[in-house]
C-alpha cells in the first residue's frame, strides 16, 4: 500500500476541465507546463482522456449546463483521484452566485456522486502557478494518509 | 528446455526496464530541447507501478474480452520477440530458419492489438484512433519490408538473424549505398511503428483526446505503455541486428561500439520527435506509399545489381 | 416614446444619408451625427429596412440586442456601413446606425430577418431564449443559449424574472455507478 501511495505521489496525471470559465484560470493551468514552471519534473503530465487521470483539475463555475457533465467525468476518472477546484469561481461561484444560469457549486455538484471525495481549494482570480503547485504538493501530502 | 526459459524471462524483463529506461531519455532529451528540467530517472517506472495501482474501469460500450485481452497479447508478443532479438544477438549460432519473418510479425502485433483494443472501447474517439491506426499500419509497412529485403538480399538470401550478423562481419549492409538508403528509411519507418511524432496521429492527445487509449485506465493502460515502451527498446535493436552488424564480440571495441549505434538510433527517434510537427494521415500515406516506397525500391535494386555484379558498396 | 417627426434632428452627413433613403419606414430619429445615428422604424417593416440596409456599401449587421421597456421588447439593429475602396472617393470610416423596432406587448413579435441577413439567425434564436421576443417565419428557433433543462417560457434577462428567487430547479443529479460488481465498475 505504501508503494501505490508512494507511486501515486510521485506521477500524478491532471485532466483539466473547463465548466465556464472565463479562461483565465485555463492560461495558468496551461503555464504549468512551461519551462518556467515546468510541473514534468514532478511527474505530472497533461492527459487527453479523464480515464487517465489523477487529478482533475476543474476551472470555473459551474453552469447548469455543465453540472450533469462535471459529475459523468469525475464518475469516469480512475479512483482514488483528487479534485482541483482552481480559482474564485470553481470555489464558491465568487461574484456570479445569484446569476440564472448557475447550477450547484462545484465541490457540491461531485459531492452529490460522491460524498467522499478529496477536493482542494485553490483560491485567487486567477491564481498563481505557484498557488496551483502549492495545492498539488498539499494533495501529495494528504494522499500519504489514504 | 530450461534455459530457454530462462532467457526468454530475462529478455523480457530486460527489455523492459531498458524500455522503460529509453522512455525517461527520451522525456528527458525532450525537456533539455524545450529549456526545462524533465522527470527524474525513475518516472516511467513510477508510472507504471501507479497504474497498476488504479482502478481498471471497463466501459459499460465494450466489448469486454477483447478490450481486456488487447493489451495483454501485445506485451506477450513483444516478449517473445525480445526473446528472439536478444537471443539471436548474443547467441548467433542458436537462431533458427525464418526466425527474422518472426520477429518482423510479431513487432506488428502490438499495432494491430491497439486497433482491437480501440476498436473494442465502443467510443467513437477511439474508433476514430482505430481507423488511423489501420491507414498508418498499411503506409508503413511496405517500406519496411522492402528495406529488410535489401538487409537479406545483401547478407545472401538468408532469413536466419545470427546468420545476417556473421554474415556481416566483414562489412555491415550499411556500408553501402543501398544499405545507407534502407537504413535511413527504416529510422523513418522506425519512427511511425513507434507511434511518435510525425507520425503519432493515432494517438493524437491534443486532438482526439488520446485516441485508442481513451477508454483505457489502470492495469490495461500500464500493459499497453510497457507494450510501447518494449517496442522503443527492440526496434533500434533490430535495425541495428539487421543493417549494422550487430555485436562484435572479437574486438574489444565491439560492445561499446553497439551499445553507441543503438543508443544513436534511439537519440535519433527522440531528436525527430522534438524538431517535427505532426502530419496528417493523408500527408503520411503520400510520405509512405509515393516518396518512401520508391527509395525502397530503387535501394533494393541498387542491391540486386550489386549482388549479380559482385559490386559490394552498391 | 417620442413621436417626434423626422425634421426635428437635422439630417446631414452620411448617417443623415442613410436615413433620409429610408424614407417613411422611420418613425422617429433620435440622434444623427457624424459617424453615429440612432432611429425608430415601423416594427411592421422590419424585413423590408434590414433588405434596404443590407444593399447599401459596405454595409453590415453588427449585433442586434434586445431591450425590455414599459410598452413591450425593442429589438435594435446595430448597421455598420463601411465603403469598401474604390466606393465614393477614399475609403471612409464607418458609421454606424442603430435601427430600433418595437415588438409590442402581449404579443412580443417581429418578422424575422433571418432568411434575408443569415449572420441574424442566431442572435435572433438568443433573444428569444432570454427575452421571449417572437420572431415570425425564422427557420430553425430552437433554443440556443439556455441548457435543456430549462423550462420553457421563462425568460431569464426580463426585468419580471427575480435572478434568485425565479430560479428554476437545477437539473437531476447523474446517478453514481452501480458497484455491486466488485471493483470493475460499469462507468
Amino acid at each position: 500500500m505504501a508503494l501505490k501511495t508512494w507511486a501515486l505521489r510521485k506521477s500524478l496525471w491532471v485532466y483539466h476541465v473547463n465548466t465556464g470559465a472565463c479562461n483565465n484560470c485555463d492560461i495558468e493551468v496551461l503555464e504549468l507546463l512551461t519551462p518556467r514552471y515546468d510541473i514534468e519534473r514532478f511527474g505530472m503530465l497533461l492527459v487527453g482522456s479523464p480515464r487517465h487521470a489523477d487529478v482533475l483539475a476543474v476551472t470555473g463555475v459551474c453552469t447548469r449546463q455543465a453540472m450533469p457533465r462535471l459529475q459523468e467525468v469525475y464518475m469516469q476518472t480512475a479512483k482514488p483521484c483528487v479534485v482541483l477546484a482552481i480559482g474564485a469561481c470553481a470555489n464558491a461561484q465568487g461574484i456570479f452566485t445569484e446569476a440564472y444560469h448557475m447550477g450547484a457549486t462545484v465541490d457540491e455538484t461531485i459531492r452529490a456522486v460522491d460524498r467522499d471525495a478529496i477536493i482542494m481549494y485553490v483560491p485567487g482570480c486567477p491564481p498563481k502557478p505557484e498557488a496551483m503547485i502549492d495545492a498539488t504538493v498539499k494533495s501529495m501530502e494528504l494522499l500519504k494518509t489514504l | 528446455m530450461g534455459s530457454s526459459i530462462v532467457i526468454f524471462l530475462v529478455a523480457a524483463a530486460g527489455t523492459v526496464a531498458l524500455g522503460l529506461a529509453f522512455k525517461w531519455v527520451d522525456r528527458k532529451v525532450t525537456a533539455m530541447v524545450q529549456w526545462r528540467v524533465g522527470p527524474p530517472w525513475y518516472q516511467p517506472f513510477v508510472d507504471i507501478i501507479k497504474l497498476s495501482g488504479k482502478e481498471n474501469i471497463m466501459p459499460a460500450t465494450a466489448r469486454g474480452t477483447g478490450f481486456l485481452l488487447a493489451p495483454v497479447i501485445a506485451v506477450a508478443a513483444t516478449a517473445v520477440a525480445a526473446a528472439i532479438l536478444w537471443n539471436g544477438l548474443i547467441r548467433p549460432g542458436e537462431t533458427f530458419v525464418g526466425d527474422l519473418i518472426v520477429v518482423v510479425y510479431l513487432l506488428m502485433v502490438p499495432a494491430l492489438m491497439t486497433m482491437l483494443g480501440a476498436a473494442a472501447s465502443g467510443n467513437p474517439h477511439a474508433a476514430i484512433g482505430a481507423a488511423r491506426e489501420m491507414k498508418l499500419l498499411l503506409s508503413y509497412e511496405l517500406p519496411m519490408l522492402l528495406v529488410i529485403l535489401v538487409a537479406v538480399a545483401k547478407t545472401g538470401w538468408t532469413l536466419r538473424l545470427g546468420q545476417i550478423i556473421t554474415a556481416q562481419a566483414q562489412a555491415p549492409v550499411v556500408l553501402s549505398i543501398s544499405g545507407a538508403i534502407a537504413l535511413v528509411v527504416a529510422v523513418v519507418c522506425m519512427q511511425a511503428k513507434l507511434g511518435l511524432v510525425p507520425f503519432d496521429l493515432a494517438e493524437a492527445e491534443c486532438e482526439i483526446m488520446s485516441g485508442v487509449y481513451v477508454e483505457y485506465s489502470g492495469p490495461s493502460l500500464a500493459m499497453f505503455l510497457v507494450a510501447r515502451a518494449m517496442m522503443l527498446a527492440l526496434l533500434p535493436l533490430l535495425l541495428v541486428i539487421v543493417f549494422w552488424g550487430g555485436l562484435y564480440t572479437g574486438v574489444w571495441w565491439g560492445y561499446l561500439s553497439f551499445v553507441g549505434k543503438y543508443v544513436l538510433l534511439v537519440a535519433l527517434a527522440t531528436l525527430i520527435r522534438n524538431t517535427n510537427p505532426r502530419l496528417r494521415i493523408d500527408q503520411t500515406l503520400r510520405l509512405f506509399w509515393f516518396a518512401l516506397t520508391p527509395v525502397a525500391i530503387v535501394a533494393l535494386i541498387m542491391a540486386l545489381v550489386g549482388i549479380s555484379r559482385g559490386i559490394s558498396w552498391l | 416614446m417620442t413621436t417626434a417627426t423626422q425634421t426635428d434632428i437635422p439630417l446631414t452627413g452620411r448617417v443623415g444619408r442613410i436615413i433620409e433613403a429610408l424614407g417613411a419606414d422611420v418613425l422617429a430619429v433620435e440622434q444623427c451625427q457624424a459617424r453615429r445615428g440612432i432611429a425608430r422604424i415601423n416594427p411592421d417593416r422590419v424585413v423590408a429596412v434590414a433588405q434596404a440596409m443590407f444593399a447599401l456599401d459596405g454595409a453590415r449587421l453588427a449585433t442586434a440586442t434586445g431591450l425590455d421597456v414599459r410598452d413591450g421588447i425593442d429589438v435594435l439593429y446595430h448597421w455598420i456601413v463601411e465603403p469598401r475602396p474604390g466606393g465614393e472617393g477614399p475609403t471612409k470610416a464607418g458609421v454606424v446606425v442603430t435601427l430600433k423596432a418595437l415588438a409590442r406587448r402581449p404579443d412580443l413579435s417581429l418578422d424575422s430577418i433571418a432568411n434575408v441577413i443569415p449572420a441574424a439567425n442566431w442572435i435572433e434564436r438568443e433573444m428569444h431564449d432570454l427575452l421571449g421576443v417572437n420572431f415570425r417565419g425564422h427557420p430553425d428557433m430552437r433554443r440556443l443559449v439556455l441548457d435543456d433543462s430549462w423550462p420553457e417560457g421563462v425568460h431569464p434577462l426580463r426585468k419580471s424574472f427575480d435572478q434568485v428567487l425565479d430560479r428554476p430547479p437545477l437539473p437531476p443529479n447523474q446517478s453514481p455507478p452501480d458497484l455491486t460488481q466488485g471493483q470493475e465498475g460499469q462507468r
